[in-house]
């Protein structure tokens, strides 16, 4: 069965042109309302009105008329296509104005081109080996703490709970800089990469412990029930039994949490990791170049985050191949 | 193995004075809280005894066969399995199990593995026996309840009965001495409910020793050796299916069976 | 439970004594000497005194400064930039050595670092839209500013800056302004570009800030002369007077042959050694 919330995905016939009459209309509501004729598209008008009609009230319906008829067009044309075409090709020309945006910015190129380099070898490289072994560790710290948490044993749970509790009430900036600043002070000085990964690692897994807990509580009873019958040992069931089947409500969350910490790992330029943000911050601020570098950053993080979000579809695959039928 | 001999005044009729002990259950008293769910429990069930426990819903009837492979734990009196009594130790608890398996209402097959892997798990790792003998085995007890053709498949696609029928396999493949069964039909609709009772009887035909919590009185009458009927933690009344059905001496059985019979 | 509590406060006033005390006394410069190698926080985004230039490698007045400091005390010199906050933070428990990062010595910061060299003087000035319709800083009354955070420039239009290094020319509070906006990691100078009043006024930052914004292309000028001259010195950790002795007598000498000002020429065009 298919379980979307509409009963049609409106490809043909007339909920197809029900459906561009709707987009069509929300276009020409939105392009009325921010008066998109005093913009550069009235300019593509320009040749059919006159400056005085454009900038009326006329003008600015028909100019949003124009956009409607446009976007009508479009989604109509587009509906017809097969669901996998169709969902990509907006994706692509979603991304595409995106970019667009970006380059009506007026930038700087020969600048972002110069800088570019170096914010990959030395920016993206930075970030990308920090986030790996923050995920790792996040993920161990995440699965140490839902056992902790589960175990049964009164004083791992006390020690799961603090855990938790601490590490998700305390922002990680705060907690980065404690890591950096604190920990000197009882003798342990430790240089801003690891103190990075560590704030990093401890804050994201104590989310992730919360998110393999209640993966864990969520597959029924009768499962460990039928496991004890079977005299299975209770780390067996766990392993064998109830982690696979709470893999599949915990990797999309999981995903989430990584593709987060990816981006949070921005944080860790402040006490001086020369990450992507860093790299960005401090080559903007010096030429007078930020939004340039900015900009750069933005899709460099853009393209990490589609990476994870991959990776995170296959595993998800992969753990729900049983129920697919 | 060490199995006794028990004296036991409430010995079901035409049983033989000398013939062995499965599970003895003592005075055993089970509270949830402060819910008294077992009241001193006092049964013996003999060895390729088939027993039907019937009683109305919240009578403790699952609790009483659930404390009999320790999935619940009872604070008072003694039980024993095969010899063993089920005390907290480790030990005991894993003994008892080995030679004990369950069904349960809701199958509780695992839904991430193949129906052959259902079966093999645990032979492979609490009997350690190889990947291929434990396959060898499980196609051996698929093909006892009927299905060796799906063993390949996932439990979401196979219907109701056939699930159960992979849970008794399932259990069956642990080679127990023992089967306890939690109303095993009653998640079941109508025309499912026979393939399995068909592969109980079979099983009960074979002399294995069997609890069974059940309201298929058909099925009580066939194949039973002592039905016993529970009512607010306690047994009210046991006996041989024919009396019990035709001839029940407690005013709360007639009620009960004249509800269960009655339409 | 009581009891409990009370070991508790024990514990931690025992671990708060040990950590008081774990401060390092004069262990710099021996740790410096030993290690052959001087370690220098500094700036990363800081033109013309520290910044990633086109080999992204750290370059500027500081830079160069930082590296002749070491060769006059015969060891090799490494870079690290652990962020403003961070440096201007003290108790640097050995983490790097000293800060070259165009600092000022401001009472403030003089609780919980040591400033033995004064090694250049600064002018701030203000920079307003090379459109502004301000013809003298007068005209900035009531107006609105935009600084670096806690930066001396911010202290100065809050009318509390207060620097006491030897030599440091007076000056007097200038400005009134009607709202001060605080910057750190945006640069101030692209709200400045925007236009006149979009988001600012003016900016006050060090000149030669401004000279680069200009040569820059930024649509920004100076306007007027100077508010006031900073000096900027070279931070270390409290408590290794020698090593302060040691820095200060270098910094001394690079003064009186000239290297300082030589410095100085090449990155900011101009002396800023010698005070006017
Ligand atoms: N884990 C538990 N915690 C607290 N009370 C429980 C628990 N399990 C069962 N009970 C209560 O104990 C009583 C007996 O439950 P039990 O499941 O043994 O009844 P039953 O005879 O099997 O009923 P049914 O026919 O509905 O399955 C019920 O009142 C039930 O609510
Ligand atoms: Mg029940």
């Amino acid at each position: 069965m298919k379980t979307s919330i509409f009963t049609t995905s409106f490809q043909r016939g007339k909920p197809r042109l029900k459906a561009a009459l709707v987009f069509g209309a929300i276009a020409f509501v939105i392009a009325f309302a921010a008066a998109v004729n005093t913009g550069i598209v009235g300019e593509l008008l320009r040749p059919a009105m006159s400056e005085a009609v454009l900038v009326g009230l006329w003008g600015r319906f028909a100019v949003a008329l124009v956009v409607g008829i446009l976007c009508f067009g479009g989604c109509y044309g587009l509906l017809g296509l097969p669901h996998r075409v169709q969902s990509w090709s907006v994706w692509a020309g979603l991304a595409l104005s995106a970019l667009l945006l970006f380059y009506s910015f007026d930038l700087s190129y020969e600048f972002i081109e110069r800088k570019l380099p170096f914010l990959l070898t030395q920016g993206a490289f930075t970030t990308i080996y920090v986030s790996a072994i923050s995920i790792v560790l996040a993920f161990t710290f995440a699965m140490l703490g839902a056992t902790a948490k589960l175990s049964g044993i009164a004083i791992l749970e006390g020690v799961g709970a603090f855990y938790t509790s601490y590490f998700r009430g305390v922002p990680l900036l705060v907690q980065l800089f404690l890591i950096y600043l604190g920990l000197p002070q009882i003798g342990l000085v430790i240089d801003p990469v690891p103190a990075a990964i560590a704030a990093l690692s401890l804050v994201y897994g104590a989310y992730m412990t919360e998110i393999f807990r209640s993966g864990i509580q969520s597959i029924p009873r009768g499962q460990w029930e039928a496991a004890d019958a079977l005299g299975l040992q209770r780390m067996v069931t766990f392993k064998k039994v109830i982690l696979p089947q709470a893999m599949r409500v915990i990797v999309p969350p999981t995903g989430n949490q990584f593709i987060s910490m990816l981006k949070d790992s921005s944080l860790v330029s402040v006490v001086g990791v020369w990450d992507i943000m860093f790299i960005a911050r401090t080559q903007g601020r010096a030429d007078f170049k930020i939004l340039e570098m900015l900009i750069t950053a933005s899709i460099i993080y853009w393209l990490l985050s589609v990476v994870l979000e991959m990776v995170q579809h296959r595993i998800e695959a992969h753990y729900s191949k049983s129920v697919a039928r | 193995m060490t199995t006794m001999k028990v004296e036991h005044r409430d010995r079901p009729p035409g049983a033989a004075e000398a013939q062995q002990i499965a599970i003895q259950l003592v005075g055993v008293n089970k509270w949830f809280d402060d819910y008294h769910v077992l009241k001193d429990i006092d049964l013996s069930v003999y060895q390729g005894e088939r027993i039907v426990i019937c009683g109305p819903s919240g009578s403790g009837k699952s609790t009483l066969i659930r404390c009999i492979n320790r999935l619940e734990e009872h604070q008072r009196g003694s039980i024993f399995v095969e010899g063993t009594e089920l005390t907290s130790g480790l030990d005991n608890i894993h003994k008892v199990r080995s030679e004990v398996g369950m069904c349960f209402q809701h199958f509780n097959l695992f839904p991430h593995l193949t129906i052959l892997e259902n079966c093999t798990l645990a032979p492979m790792s609490v009997r350690s026996l190889s990947k291929q003998d434990a396959e060898q085995m499980a196609m051996r007890y698929l093909e006892k309840v009927k299905i060796p053709d799906q063993a390949n498949k996932y439990p979401a696609q196979l219907s109701g009965g056939q699930q159960q029928r992979v849970a008794i396999a399932r259990s069956l493949c642990m080679e127990p001495r023992i089967m306890l069964f939690d109303e095993p039909t009653s998640a079941l609709d109508p025309e499912m409910i026979k393939e399995v009772l068909d592969t109980m009887v079979e099983l009960a035909d074979e002399g294995m020793t069997m609890l069974c919590v059940t309201h298929e009185m058909g099925f009580a009458r066939r194949v039973a050796d002592r039905v016993i009927f529970m009512d607010e933690g306690q047994i009210i009344e046991e006996n041989a299916p024919a009396e019990f059905f035709d001839n029940p001496q407690n005013s709360r059985t007639r009620l009960f069976l004249s509800q269960v019979l009655g339409h | 439970m009581r009891s409990i509590i009370k070991k508790t406060l024990i514990c931690a006033g025992l671990m708060a004594a040990a950590i008081s005390t774990s401060s390092q006394a004069g262990k710099t410069l021996d740790a410096v000497l030993e290690d052959k190698m001087l370690v220098v926080g500094t700036n990363s985004d800081y033109r013309p005194n520290a910044f990633l230039g086109d080999r992204n490698e750290l370059e500027g007045f500081d830079i160069d400064v930082s590296r002749e400091v070491a060769k006059r005390l015969g060891v090799d010199v490494k870079f690290v930039t652990p962020g403003w906050e961070v440096m201007t933070a003290g108790r640097w428990q050995g983490r790097w050595h000293m800060v070259v990062g165009s600092m000022t010595p401001t009472t403030k910061r003089a609780e919980v670092l040591d400033f033995p060299a004064t090694y250049y003087f600064i002018p701030a000035g203000v920079a307003v839209h090379k459109n502004s319709s301000a013809k003298s800083i007068a005209d900035l009354n009531g107006k609105v500013f935009g600084v670096v955070s806690t930066s001396t420039y911010h202290r100065y239009l809050e009318h509390n800056l207060k620097i006491d290094a030897v030599g440091t020319p007076p000056f007097e509070y200038q400005i009134k302004p009607q709202e001060i906006r605080l910057y750190g990691d945006i640069n101030e100078f692209d709200d400045l570009s925007l236009g006149e009043g979009v988001r600012l006024d003016a900016v006050i930052q060090s000149v030669s800030v401004i000279n680069q914004a200009v040569s820059k292309g930024l649509p920004v000028k100076m306007l007027g002369d100077p508010v006031f001259y900073e000096p900027l010195a070279i931070a270390i950790d409290k408590g290794d007077a020698e090593f302060g002795e040691k820095v200060h007598a270098i910094i001394e000498d690079m003064k009186s042959d000239g290297t300082l000002v030589g410095l100085s020429r090449k990155w900011h065009g101009v002396d800023y050694v010698t005070v006017k």
